[in-house]
């Protein structure tokens, strides 16, 4: 097949509010589930319908696409584990991330129903430095996470907690 | 989807995601917000496996981690398991600290750390590294370096005993306890050991990707010219006697690879024993040669050769030399030439078993610490040459008296000697005591565990059990106290100056002292006390010397060295002192609970 012309191949995405938007098929295979349907139907030109992301989630996760596009391919090691996660995320990517919470957490979802593995990766990593080094109600504030624990229960957690307090 | 997501309704394949970015205080500190999100990090072995993983890479044996970390998710308690090892590690912290406060109890808190065994190595590691301007920072090293030894030492001996029980243990760790007994650091354990060989043994595959197709003829010679090609060459005979070449664990890392011919055969068959080949030492007169068998009823050119016998073929190969096949007539005529009886021929053209091996390593490293002393002992043989020995020069003798007392033959094993062997294993006793009490009095534990049941029924018994009380005994009282009186003062130099002896001219450092001399009558006389011009009633101090050595000088014997201690006494040092005092010139004492006022 002739590589550069399916290169600049586009393909159209219907999303969950009915808007179609069109993108290079190179960006939009950054999302493995996109890339599976392509190969598994064959590009016959209509649009894929992407039914769990809205159309201002989808144009922020293309946006992250077209910057990642020449992005080596997640490698499908399934230690990932084994490392220490660093939280270091790279310039653009913590800019990009700069939006409301809600969107954030839009965008982490989207990034998981469109299995864009890197994209996850910083959405988990912005939200984990959301939480680092904060105390249990700082973040309750940042959240918006209701307290539900007994006073009783609050002593007992405490308790449990105190190998991990400074000697 | 309407309702716009929250931080607690993210499913929990996501949370679980952000959770693993998160250290482990910030996890307790989000669990603590909530019902729901405390619930999911209790429960989420993932997160407190990936903890496990990362946080901590030596694990003691007894946890089997890498079954575990294999294994399903969900058959260990994970937070819990790291929950205990943070336990372990503040336990190891403060056990050091009582350790570098007082003499008090520090057997007993040193062995409390050894218990934990590889579960305090980076703790214990970290502490080595503590930074140079740390208020103890030459005591913390000596301890937190001391306690690894003896953690390292317990593991190699061991080895050796399930060795010596008729276990089965790999050649490659029956001769690494060696470099478990003489080295510290990151990179020093069985496993590293065992990972280099099994990293060789797929770089073989990787280059001759139908090994297993060959005949045994051809394996072995592939595999002798792999090593070669590796830079596994043996050493030239410059440094043939260098220590270093009698350690597995040096030669796989080292760049040149430089081993003794025993190390290389063991090499060989450790990586043989990876590929499928049957490949055995031979300890030969003066050399170690590899024997490699052909399968059962196969000829060492692949032929079936269907056969009743047990024998096997067999080759000789040379791999400390080069990778050609070395004929038993060869063999023969050397031996024949050296004058050794026919009769005796088959006992050198044998394989032999590991644990031959490790005694004879050990007879190997006696040699090369012995060459060292000779050649480099000084005027008044009092030098530091241990600080350029690697590794430690008494770490390694040490090691091979263990050997010899672990391995050594043992009444049950000779016919009719009983007698004999029974001296033969005395005779390493008072260098054991020797070594031990001078450089590693806190392996009295290990002295309790495994050299006293040697000598059960035997004179030897009931003295080192009398002998070990007494030194559990003076580790749990508090040292007598040496006040400097108010009265005229013949104590003139201080625990913790530096000095240069008058006479033999070593350098040394006050440790402590006595108005007079305390010795016995006998020393006195054998020293010739009487004979110094200030007599026995000069005061008499308690010094370490940089070669290692304790020794007790007169007072006339001290002269003050000025300028900075070297590099051998400042590694030493911290068994007594903290650190270091540039302006006041001088070691800051840590035997304050036996010199309050010095």
């Amino acid at each position: 097949m002739a590589a550069t012309s399916a290169d600049a191949k586009k393909v159209t995405l219907t999303t969950s509010d009915n808007a179609d938007l069109t993108v290079e098929r190179e960006v939009a295979e950054r999302s493995i589930l996109i890339k599976n349907l392509l190969e598994d139907i064959g590009d016959n030109g209509d649009a894929i319908p992407i039914p769990n992301v809205n159309e201002a989630v989808m144009k922020k996760v293309l946006e992250w696409c077209e910057q990642h596009r020449k992005d080596p391919p997640a490698s499908q090691d399934d230690d990932a584990d084994s490392r220490k996660k660093s939280t270091d995320i790279d310039e653009w990517d913590q800019k990009f991330m700069q939006v409301d919470q809600e969107m954030l957490f839009e965008i982490i979802l989207a990034a998981n129903y469109l299995d864009i593995k890197a994209l996850l990766d910083v959405g988990c990593k912005t939200v984990a430095n959301m939480i680092k080094g904060k105390s249990p109600d700082e973040i309750r504030k940042t959240f918006n996470i209701q307290n539900d624990f007994t006073p009783e229960e609050e002593d007992q957690i405490r308790r449990e907690n105190e190998w991990a307090e400074d000697r | 989807m309407d309702a716009r997501p929250s931080f607690t309704a993210l499913p929990t394949e996501i949370l679980e995601a952000i959770f693993l970015h998160l250290d482990p205080r910030s996890l307790l500190s989000v669990a603590q917000t909530t019902r729901s999100i405390k619930k999911l990090t209790s429960d989420a072995p993932i997160v407190w496996r990936h903890f496990c993983r990362t946080y901590f890479k030596s694990w003691a044996p007894h946890h089997n981690i890498s079954t575990k970390l294999a294994g399903p998710l969900s058959d260990v308690d994970w937070r819990a398991l790291f929950i205990q090892r943070i336990q372990i590690e503040k336990r190891t912290v403060s056990l050091l600290d009582s350790v570098l406060q007082t003499q008090h109890a520090r057997i007993r808190s040193i062995n409390e750390i050894a218990d934990f065994g590889y579960d305090a190595k980076e703790t214990l590691l970290r502490q080595c590294a503590c930074p140079d301007d740390a208020e103890d920072v030459l005591a913390r090293r000596y301890y937190a370096n001391a306690v690894l030894e003896r953690i390292q030492r317990e593991m190699a001996i061991n080895v050796w005993k399930d060795l010596y029980n008729g276990k089965p243990v790999p050649i490659e760790r029956a001769l690494g306890a060696y470099d478990l007994f003489a080295r510290t650091g990151a990179d020093v354990d069985f496993d590293v050991i065992t990972e280099d060989l099994d990293d060789l043994a797929k770089a073989v595959l990787t280059e001759c990707p139908d090994f297993s197709q060959l005949s045994t003829r051809m394996k072995a010679s592939a595999l002798a010219s792999f090593l070669r090609d590796q830079g596994f060459k043996g050493v030239a005979e410059t440094s043939y006697r260098a220590l270093r070449n009698s350690f597995i664990g040096v030669v796989l890392r080292s760049p040149t690879h430089e081993s003794l011919p025993l190390i290389s055969v063991a090499i060989y068959c450790a990586l043989a024993t990876r590929l499928g080949l049957d490949a055995r030492p031979c300890g030969f007169l003066f050399h170690v040669y590899c024997l490699i068998y052909a399968p059962k009823s196969h000829t060492l050119d692949g032929v079936y050769k269907p056969t009743s016998s047990d024998v096997l073929d067999s080759m000789y190969l040379d791999p400390f030399r080069s990778s050609k096949e070395v004929g038993q007539d060869d063999l023969q005529r050397v031996l024949r030439e050296m004058g050794v009886p026919v009769s005796e021929h088959e006992s050198f053209l044998s394989d032999t078993n590991t644990r031959e091996m490790v005694l004879r390593t050990a007879r190997n490293i006696m040699n090369s610490v012995q060459t060292i002393r000779q050649t480099e002992a000084g005027v008044y043989g009092i030098h530091s040459t241990w600080l350029d020995a690697y590794p430690d020069m008494d770490n390694s003798f040490y090691a091979t008296i263990w050997a010899m007392l672990m391995l050594g033959p043992r009444e049950e094993e000779e016919h009719g000697g009983l007698h004999n062997v029974s001296t033969r294993r005395r005779q390493y006793l008072p260098y054991l005591l020797e070594h031990f009490q001078t450089h590693y009095p806190w392996d009295v534990t290990l002295l309790e565990q495994h050299v006293i049941p040697l000598f059960y029924n035997q004179p030897e018994g009931g003295r080192l059990l009398s002998f070990v009380h007494s030194m559990h005994n003076i580790d749990s009282v508090r040292k007598p106290v040496n006040r400097r009186g108010p009265g005229p003062e013949n104590v003139h130099f201080k625990v913790g100056e530096l000095f240069k002896h008058r006479r033999y001219l070593y350098e040394g450092v006050i440790t402590g002292w006595d108005t007079s001399c305390d010795a016995g009558e006998e020393w006195i006389e054998h020293m010739g006390v009487d004979r110094l011009a200030n007599g026995r009633e000069q005061s008499f101090y308690h010094v370490l010397v940089c070669d290692k050595s304790v020794r007790y000088v007169a007072e006339e014997n001290i002269l003050r060295a000025g300028g900075e201690p070297s590099e051998a006494m400042l590694r030493l040092a911290g068994r007594h002192f903290k650190r270091w005092d540039a302006d006041k010139n001088r070691f800051v004492s840590n035997v304050r609970d036996e010199y309050p006022d010095d």
